[in-house]
């Protein structure tokens, strides 16, 4: 039973994280109804940015977590600016290849500006952990939970109460009419691309005490997102994240009671499943 | 169907051969051609005796092949499938596997490698082309991740990450196992006839026009009476047996295999890009796109040392100005008129 319940809490620890990645993921596709390949590219940077922020500053990672953030929503709105607004409109296809190219061009970049190494940033926060019953929760997997859902639960307030969100929301909807009532769309799509990433580059700043940072970390990320944002229904917060959590506590489950190289598997079992029989998500419709 | 016979769904900007007397001459003439130019490229192994820029020969040749098999589903059908390195990896595991288990010749175990991969393309097959655009894509990465998975963890059969070595015991043709590299430029040039023969056969055949009605709007196809997803079916089918085997001569050719290098995401978007760059639903453009890549990386390299990431890099950005740029005569993929943004299609 505590193996049980050690396993689960590990799994839900990091699920709050998988759905904070998930839930910029989702607000993207939500509002302008593009799967942003690179996502996990932008991950993969915002640790690289807390890496090499903290080696210049000496500031704790979580002092990053600003700056991260919003140097990463910078970058959000220049490429939305950029290369994303470019596509909007055009097929599928196109977008998907559009992504799936900064995809590679990011990650390539890294691999040659930075190297193959596995680099960590060493905090005394790595290895602490704090008894819970019989369940040690590490402090560092701790807050990065704690953190990502105060970010997506502000998400969630900020589409539902703010005259912003609701104009995210309406843009959503329906792009004519939203521009008809006056609604700048194309400030609206930079606002939510870069908020997508802003948040995803937080994520990344959450990991890098906990995961080493590499050019390809965010690979796994991405595809896990996916699966999430599925799961959750396509431009669902509140689905991100408990569809994060059930990726989370089930890849612990799996690595924990069959085999540590088949949890992905099961992740990816599931979204076949999900693809096929509940398009729509497991929590119904879209609610951005 | 013969060439000259009216196709079901004529598709106009593909350019008919017109019919008659002018149009054998023609075919004869191109036949001509293709004969001498074939000719010509089976004698560059006899005055290239560098046995490195033989293999880049054989890796320009695999690409190609493998750009053209994907074409047939990607180009022609319109199904952008990320997941096609899982086919590759068990036309690389299967001879592999059989030769070492129970000594058989890999030319056999390629064909049954080859079989496999059609086997499961068609359950894979059923499966996701249910679903379209983006979701038809992520459905396509989830099975190659699962492919990759099942190759990782089976390891007393696979030795998972480690991967399986080949080791050279001697000149032995039937074992695919040579001294110099020359057969194997021979094989991989072959695998490009081949796989361009099956490409322009299926162009012309009433299955390449129901592809191209179903890529430029399924509905319509349907409507028309084109079972899309048998159609389909059968272009994924014949894709995947041929990118199988591109992973056989990969896997003698390199004399080794791990599931990172032959069934990785990384290596199924670099086959997509191929065509893609080259410009899809082409003859030439799956082999153009291939021989760009090779180059490219080759230049890359030498330029900037062995460091990695600045191929990848520089074909990510040849990619995103592909899509923007949309030159014309390239990728029929998305050239396509689009539906306004409300009527695109998501999940099916």
């Amino acid at each position: 039973m505590a193996i049980f319940l050690q396993a689960a809490t590990n799994g839900l620890l990091l699920g709050g994280v998988y759905g904070l990645v998930s839930a910029g993921l989702t607000l993207i596709f939500g509002v302008m109804r593009i799967v942003n390949f690179a996502h996990g590219e932008f991950l993969m940077l915002g640790m690289f940015a807390t890496y090499w922020l903290g080696r210049a500053s000496g500031l704790h990672p979580y002092v990053l977590l600003v700056p991260v953030g919003v140097l990463m929503f910078g970058v959000g709105l220049l490429v939305q600016r950029a290369l994303i607004d470019r596509v909007l409109g055009r097929t599928d296809e196109a977008q998907i290849l559009l992504t799936v190219g900064l995809s590679a061009f990011l990650q390539g970049a890294a691999l040659f500006v930075w190297g193959a190494d596995y680099r960590t940033i060493p905090t005394p926060l790595a290895s602490a952990s704090v008894a819970v019953g019989p369940v040690y929760l590490s402090v560092a997997r701790l807050v990065a939970f704690g953190v990502a859902v105060v970010l997506a639960a502000g998400l969630y307030v900020l589409l539902v109460r703010t005259d912003l969100g609701r104009a995210m929301r309406a843009a959503a909807e329906n792009r004519e009419v939203a521009l008809l009532l006056g609604i700048d769309t194309g400030r609206i799509y930079r606002l939510a691309f870069g908020i997508g990433t802003g948040l995803v580059g937080v994520a990344g700043a959450l990991m890098a005490p906990v995961l080493a940072t590499f050019p390809t970390v965010g690979t796994l990320f991405a595809l896990t997102a996916f699966v999430v944002v599925v799961l959750g229904g396509m431009g669902d917060i509140v689905g991100a994240m408990i569809g994060g959590m059930i990726i989370g506590v089930t890849e612990a489950l799996i690595a924990t009671y069959v085999a540590l190289d088949l949890a992905p598997l099961a992740t990816f079992l599931i979204f076949l499943l999900i693809l096929l029989v509940r398009p729509q998500g497991l929590l119904g419709k879209g609610r951005v | 169907m013969t060439p000259g016979e009216s196709p079901p769904l004529a598709h106009p900007a593909e350019g008919l051969a017109p019919a008659g007397p002018r149009a054998s001459r023609m075919a004869r003439r191109r036949g001509l051609w293709a004969a001498a130019a074939l000719a010509a490229l089976l004698l560059v192994p006899f005055w290239l005796s560098d046995r490195y820029v033989m293999h880049l020969w054989v890796t320009f040749y695999l690409f190609a092949a493998l750009a053209l098999a994907w074409d047939l589903i990607g180009g022609y059908a319109g199904q952008l499938s990320l997941g096609h390195a899982a086919f590759f990896a068990l036309g690389a595991y299967t001879p592999v596997l059989l030769l070492q288990r129970w000594g058989l010749s890999p030319i056999a175990g390629g064909v049954l490698g080859a079989a496999l991969a059609a086997a499961v393309a068609v359950g894979i097959g059923s499966i996701v082309f249910r679903l379209r655009g983006v979701f038809f894509a992520m459905a396509t990465i989830a099975f190659a991740e699962i492919v990759r998975a099942l190759l990782l963890h089976f390891r007393s059969l696979t030795q998972g990450d480690n991967g399986l070595a080949i080791p050279f015991t001697g000149e032995r043709p039937l074992d695919l196992m040579f001294r110099s590299e020359a057969p194997f430029y021979v094989i991989a040039l072959g695998l490009v006839v081949v796989t361009l023969a099956v490409t322009a056969r299926m162009r012309r055949s009433r299955i390449g026009y129901y592809l191209r009605a179903i890529r430029d709007d399924q509905d319509a196809a349907e409507s028309l009476g084109v079972v899309s997803r048998d159609v389909k079916l059968a272009a994924l089918v014949a894709s995947a047996a041929l990118t199988a085997l591109g992973g056989t001569v990969y896997a003698f050719d390199i004399g080794f295999i791990n599931p990172d290098s032959t069934a990785s995401l990384g290596l199924s978007i670099e086959i997509a890009i191929m065509a893609i760059i080259g410009g899809v639903g082409t003859l030439a453009g799956p082999i153009v796109g291939a021989g760009m890549i090779v180059a490219l990386t080759q230049i890359t390299n030498a330029a900037l040392g062995s460091r990695g990431g600045a191929s990848t890099a520089l074909y990510g950005l040849l990619l995103m100005v592909t899509v923007l740029l949309r030159p014309a005569g390239l990728a029929a993929l998305w050239s396509r008129p689009t539906g306004r943004r409300g009527e695109r299609r998501g999940a099916a």
